[in-house]
């Protein structure tokens, strides 16, 4: 998501001209800082279940909102590995690290663990598996060549810093269960931002954003109000 | 009960790191307690930087030249099969240039504050420099060597950003105290957290009360 706001961002200050910073942290870090009073007003995870978290422990104004949903792909910035969609491929030994996000903590990571669990792969790998503790560390992994080959967002590999590195193939979205990144509101906006919070917050699920999502590899969520 | 693996995994990198520095840091801080000159100087420098940067720097910059994808880290991978990235290998160098100053710096304050008187007597009746090290200097200075090793350990101990950066989180392997407590918290496992967290409390303390303790009788012996 971290290439994702900074465009949602500048889209946004095209028509309402207002300060908005942009603080960039793993979710379940995020989510312990704002469960001791982190000064945030609105709070976009990459998954559902620590805006739900928070939800439960009365730190949002409405629940948690489905934005977008998530996309996992498998990326090597080696030469020598040839990729292909039949995951089997992890097992040979020219590959001796597999970078993973956390699985208790990304759904990125939890996702990657499914896949592999999946195709009876897990177990046949787990020594070779390297964990980030978020997905950026997890990419960063991968970008340097610190782990032969890993599993990270399709929304990574398409931005601008990382799309000339390495080369990626795109999961079967049927293969794991679907990631979906939900934000929520925050009872801080209440303190001194509550309009402008609110705005920006109705703005990430509004029609126009949809085309932003998919440029960065997010299936936007659906129109309907239930999900 | 909770798993106490990566605690022993804690001790055993605090426990590797201190001999290898021990080893490593007696020769350089008698170097560098002697007569000074501009290159000693920029040495000193060089070993106090560990104190004074971001463990996120040492960390990073490790990641960057061990990565085998990179021409240092394909080197080693080729020459020695050895990956120091995501390894305890890689752990245990981070360590040893982390805590290098700790070990250096009180060994070297210590063998500084020596009368000269000391090391020429030696000298003169006909000691090489080494037997002059090991037979009279450094006996002399048993309290700094006992808080450069007992802070070098504590220090080790409590190393996280380096570990976060480099380490891959591996049970067993890198996975250490310190970042399972960071992990367990971020899985609101606030109960095991709490255990790590008095487990490593505990350890520092009794390791620092050692230190105090044992550096209190040896003062009232030498009186």
């Amino acid at each position: 998501m971290q290439y994702t706001i900074k465009a949602l961002i500048t889209e946004y200050q095209k028509v309402h001209a207002i300060k908005i910073d942009a603080v960039l942290g793993a979710s379940g870090n995020l989510t312990q800082q704002i469960m001791q009073g982190a000064p945030y007003d609105i709070f976009i995870s990459a998954d559902t279940s620590f805006p739900q978290k928070l939800s439960e422990r009365g730190f949002t104004i409405e629940v948690p909102k489905i934005y977008a949903q998530g996309e996992l792909v498998l990326w090597t910035t080696r030469y020598d590995i040839n990729l292909s969609q039949n995951l089997q491929l992890l097992l040979s030994n020219n590959i001796k690290s597999i970078a993973i996000a956390n699985p208790s903590t990304a759904p990125y990571g939890s996702a990657a663990q499914f896949i592999l669990k999946k195709y009876n792969l897990y177990e046949k790998v787990a020594s070779k598996l390297v964990t980030g503790e978020s997905i950026t560390q997890t990419s960063q992994f991968i970008a340097t060549g610190a782990a032969d080959i890993g599993f990270t967002a399709k929304s990574i590999v398409l931005s601008d810093a990382m799309k000339r590195k390495g080369k990626w193939i795109e999961l079967n979205m049927h293969d794991y269960p679907p990631i979906r990144q939900a934000a929520v509101l925050l009872k801080y906006s209440q303190k001194n931002n509550y309009n402008e919070a609110k705005a920006f917050y109705d703005f990430l699920f509004s029609a126009k954003v949809k085309e932003i999502y998919k440029m960065f590899g997010y299936t936007p969520a659906p129109s309907k109000k239930e999900e | 009960m909770i798993d106490l693996s990566p605690i022993w995994l804690t001790l055993k990198l605090s426990f590797f790191t201190t001999i290898i520095l021990f080893i490593l840091s007696i020769p350089l801080a008698s170097w560098l307690s002697r007569r000074k000159n501009i290159f000693k100087t920029i040495i000193e420098v060089i070993v106090t930087m560990p104190v004074v940067l971001p463990p996120t720097v040492i960390g990073f910059y490790m990641l960057v030249a061990f990565s085998p994808g990179n021409a240092f880290g394909a080197w080693l991978e080729h020459v020695f099969n050895l990956r120091l990235v995501f390894s305890f290998g890689g752990l245990l160098v981070a360590s040893v240039i982390y805590s290098l100053p700790f070990m250096v710096h009180p060994i070297q304050s210590g063998l500084s504050s020596l009368s000269p008187g000391l090391k020429e007597a030696s000298y003169s009746l006909g000691k090489t420099k080494w037997q002059t090290l090991t037979k009279v200097l450094l006996p002399n200075i048993k309290s700094s060597l006992l808080t450069a090793v007992v802070l070098t350990f504590a220090h080790t101990v409590g190393e996280f950003g380096v570990v976060l950066m480099i380490g891959g989180n591996i049970p067993g392997k890198t996975r250490t105290a310190s970042i399972t407590l960071y992990d367990e918290v971020e899985v609101f496992n606030y109960h095991s957290a709490n255990v790590y967290a008095l487990i490593l409390i505990a350890l520092s303390f009794v390791i620092l009360f050692t230190l105090y303790f044992i550096n209190r009788k040896m003062q009232v012996r030498y009186l």
